[in-house]
């Protein structure tokens, strides 16, 4: 039986149509959310010479700029709870912009903190928690799918963005490709104009009577005041009847009593500790044992691929029939397989042995990233889903930016990169077996939950695929 | 940079390396001198009225020259004079087959070589076999040595005082089966080599950095060059156009308020005192309307999309919107 996370919303989720458009639109932002950060990289050494300043100093950017990126989700959520996605994605994408086209005049290291950094951070935050959003208003049966290739945009989007911004680099000097860069980024207004809100889709249809739910997933309320429609759906005069009284709701802190937020905050706070080190240091490590720095790049590209297939990949076996009621078992897997690909790595010798790890951690990290987001959806629902991610990423800050000094810390005192992959190892896997345990017991609990409910309402809300069916007939 | 041929005669002063190295000058000194007065002696018996003074010229010549010798011989046991610095010792040794070795040797400093070439006898194992020193592909003279077969080698070794700058070059070991050894000495080569160039723009700055690999607390003196192959100037720090900051083994050369003309080849030199090495930067200097063409053109195609995404969704909402009236009034009729 199914546990069913509360996922009352005012429509069903069209789960394809219009959908796979809002999904390459997710992947575009997502993609630039993750990976244009990490690309940005490339310029750092040009950048240092030119300012004068040291190595520390001009890796700052990339920590401020990920600092902000994480510190704006709690913004973002707000923005997109009152308004819906599609302006705050365009308001990202412009923010990104300006804020890449005014560092291209900048004079100072601090001009750059500010404008590419602080800026553009929020910008990338106002593109990323959306883009996740969106997703769990058009789908539900094929949500891990989507999910899983949403995901994708950032390894695809990193793979196209490293070459490009060397051959912009080469071509234009850091001033002008900050400034082309500029444009580019301009595409996440592209991926917000798909973001058509949803209502729209089922605007004619008048649907069943409403379940009462604690947050107003007005993803069309507002849009469509400013957009022109002629629809009369009654739904549609009480969601604004009902906005105002929902903006007190706009930061929903009542999720710290919800169990499975909890279980889920508890465990990745513990594991982003240790889960983007590994990456940071595969190369290093490899040129500490000797290899080229050309095939050390090439073992991030076999990762990269490995990724880039594993996430579409996971998202379709999240969906399956049997994996999807118990998806939460799956991440929790997929969290202790990366914590015992860590541990058995100091075990590898040679270029050989850093390949199969590559390939194994390939693997490992697809899996968790595609189905990150997608476990707090189904724990929390689509409805409270932007609010728990907001209060997700401004915690998670924290580990993500002291995690991989403080294990390069570990590294320098030992002078041996294999105490940091141990370290790792068990940072993964205790939460995963953390996640095994405390979802064992959710699940049962929730099913005691469900039983009396399900004998007061006929219409259970649920992710059920016997759900779907029943209302597919109902049309 | 390297002088042709073996014309300096510090080069005869160069001797094989033994144990007992001062003594063995000394040595061979006197053995000159026996010789020397042995054919002296042989003369005074052809012109029979002895003149002592005969004798003396060239025993007194002989004695100021081997003098000279023993200055330059080596003799642990002497302190060089102040005015020469202390030479560090660098030793090679090679071991050679059947083929030819090239053996790279990194100088920084000036050194005494002592260069070993080890052939290993093949079948045939002769007892002996001649073997001589060459720089730059010419004999070096007196070097020509017949070596004695021991356990399994020819040994050949010698000396080489690199005191200054033309004394770089390649010395080679030869032996008579044609089987050699090259030591190419060289200053040291940067190792970060970019071949793309910088992209600066005009009433911009730019900098250009040189780095050298090296021990931390070595200092080295830099200069700086504008040209091309065939021809470079060298660039003096002047306020308003250039400032060089050169700090051990960094150099870095601003060019200011850059122009179009301040566009081409720079050349950065680590001077050692064996040489100088050289690292060309090619400096590429466009006004902001190169990248602004681009960004304009994708600013534009950017901005169609949107409008035509956003016509697309405006024109399906129209299509909905007929059709939901439709139903309704459908609906309305079934009623």
């Amino acid at each position: 039986m199914p546990p069913a996370a509360a996922t009352n919303l005012a429509h069903k989720p069209p789960d394809g149509g219009w959908g796979w458009a809002v999904v390459v639109a997710a992947f575009i932002s997502i993609g630039f959310s993750y990976a244009f950060p990490k690309s940005l990289t490339i310029y750092f050494k040009e950048i240092q010479e030119y300012f004068s300043v040291s190595y520390s100093e001009i890796a700052w950017l990339s920590s401020v700029m990920l600092a902000s990126m994480y510190a704006g989700g709690p913004v973002s959520s707000i923005l997109v709870n009152r308004y819906g996605s599609r302006p705050v994605v365009m308001l990202g994408g412009l923010m990104v912009s300006a804020a890449m086209v005014l560092s291209s005049f900048g004079t100072t290291i601090i001009h750059l903190y500010l404008c590419v950094g602080v800026i553009g951070g929020f910008g990338l935050a106002f593109n990323l928690q959306p883009a996740l959003t969106i997703i769990g208003t058009y789908f539900q049966a094929k949500r891990p799918l989507a999910n899983g290739l949403a995901m994708t945009g950032s390894p695809v989007f990193l793979s196209i963005l490293a070459p490009l911004n060397q051959f912009l680099f080469d071509s234009y000097g850091w001033r002008g490709s900050f400034l082309i860069l500029g444009s580019i980024v301009l595409n996440c207004c592209v991926a917000g104009a798909l973001m058509r809100p949803v209502h729209k889709q089922v605007a004619s249809k008048p649907s069943s009577p409403l379940p009462k739910f604690n947050k107003a997933v007005d993803e069309g309320a507002a849009a469509d005041a400013s957009m022109q429609t002629a629809d009369s759906d009654p739904e549609e005069r009480r969601h604004e009847g009902k906005g105002p009284s929902q903006a007190s709701k706009l930061a929903d802190f009542s999720l710290f009593k919800h169990r499975g937020f909890l279980i889920y905050l508890t465990g990745n706070v513990v594991m982003f500790f240790g889960f983007f080190a590994p990456v940071v240091f595969l190369a290093p490590y490899a040129k500490h044992q000797g290899i080229d720095e050309y095939s050390a790049a090439f073992l991030l590209t076999i990762f990269a691929l490995v990724d880039m297939f594993i996430r579409p990949f996971t998202g379709f076996l999240g969906n399956t029939r049997r994996i999807r009621p118990k998806i939460q078992y799956f991440f929790s897997f997929a969290v202790s397989y990366n914590g015992i690909c860590h541990l058995l790595f100091p075990l590898a010798s040679g270029y050989s042995g850093l390949v199969v790890y590559a390939v194994f951690f390939g693997v490992g990290f697809g899996m968790v990233s595609a189905l990150l987001f997608e476990v707090l959806m189904d724990l929390v629902g689509a409805p409270r889903f932007s609010s728990a991610l907001g209060l997700v990423t401004i915690i998670e800050c924290g580990p993500v930016l002291l995690g991989p000094p403080m294990l390069g810390a570990l590294v320098d005192t030992f002078g041996e990169y294999k105490y940091l992959y141990v370290t790792c190892g068990v940072l993964m896997l205790a939460p995963g077996l953390f996640f095994f345990i405390m979802h064992y017991f959710n699940y049962k609990k929730l099913k005691e939950e469900q039983k009396p409910e399900a004998a007061v309402e006929t219409r259970r809300p649920g992710e059920t695929v016997e759900l779907k069916t029943n209302d597919e007939a109902s049309k | 940079m390297r002088p042709d041929g073996i014309t300096n005669t510090e080069m005869s002063h160069d001797v094989t390396v033994k144990p007992d190295g001062g003594r063995a000058g000394a040595r061979s000194c006197a053995a000159a001198a026996e010789r020397s007065a042995r054919r002296s002696r042989g003369r005074r018996m052809k012109t029979m009225p002895a003149s002592w003074k005969l004798l003396l010229l060239p025993t007194l010549l002989l004695m100021t020259s081997c003098g000279r010798t023993d200055t330059k011989t080596l003799d642990p046991t002497q302190t060089p004079p102040a005015s020469v610095p202390p030479l560090a010792d660098l030793k090679r040794e090679v071991v050679l087959k059947s083929e030819n070795v090239t053996e790279n040797i990194e100088l920084r400093q000036l050194v005494r070589l002592f260069l070993e070439c080890s052939l290993t006898a093949d079948q045939n194992k002769l007892p002996n076999m001649t073997a001589f020193w060459s720089r730059d592909g010419q004999e070096i003279p007196d070097s020509r040595l017949t070596v004695a077969l021991e356990k399994e080698q020819y040994g050949i070794q010698r000396l080489f005082n690199i005191t200054s700058e033309e004394k770089v070059g390649t010395y080679s070991c030869v032996f008579e089966n044609k089987v050699r050894a090259d030591f190419v000495l060289a200053t040291p080569r940067f190792r970060e080599k970019r071949d793309k160039p910088v992209v600066s723009y005009v009433h911009d700055f730019v900098v250009l950095p040189c780095k050298m690999e090296g021990s931390e607390n070595e200092s080295l003196t830099w200069l700086w060059f504008k040209g091309n192959e065939t021809h470079k100037e060298r660039i003096s720090a002047q306020p308003d156009r250039f400032e060089i900051r050169s700090q051990n083994l960094t150099s870095r050369l601003k060019l200011i308020n850059l122009t179009f003309a301040d566009a081409g080849f720079y050349y950065c030199a680590a001077v050692y005192a064996v040489g100088s090495t050289m690292n060309p930067i090619k400096l590429k200097v466009i006004t902001f309307w190169e990248p602004l063409k681009p960004f304009i053109a994708i600013l534009i195609a950017v901005v169609l999309l949107v409008v035509v995404i956003f016509l697309c969704e405006k024109q399906q909402s129209k299509k909905k919107v007929t059709e939901g009236n439709e139903e309704n009034v459908d609906q309305n009729n079934i009623k």
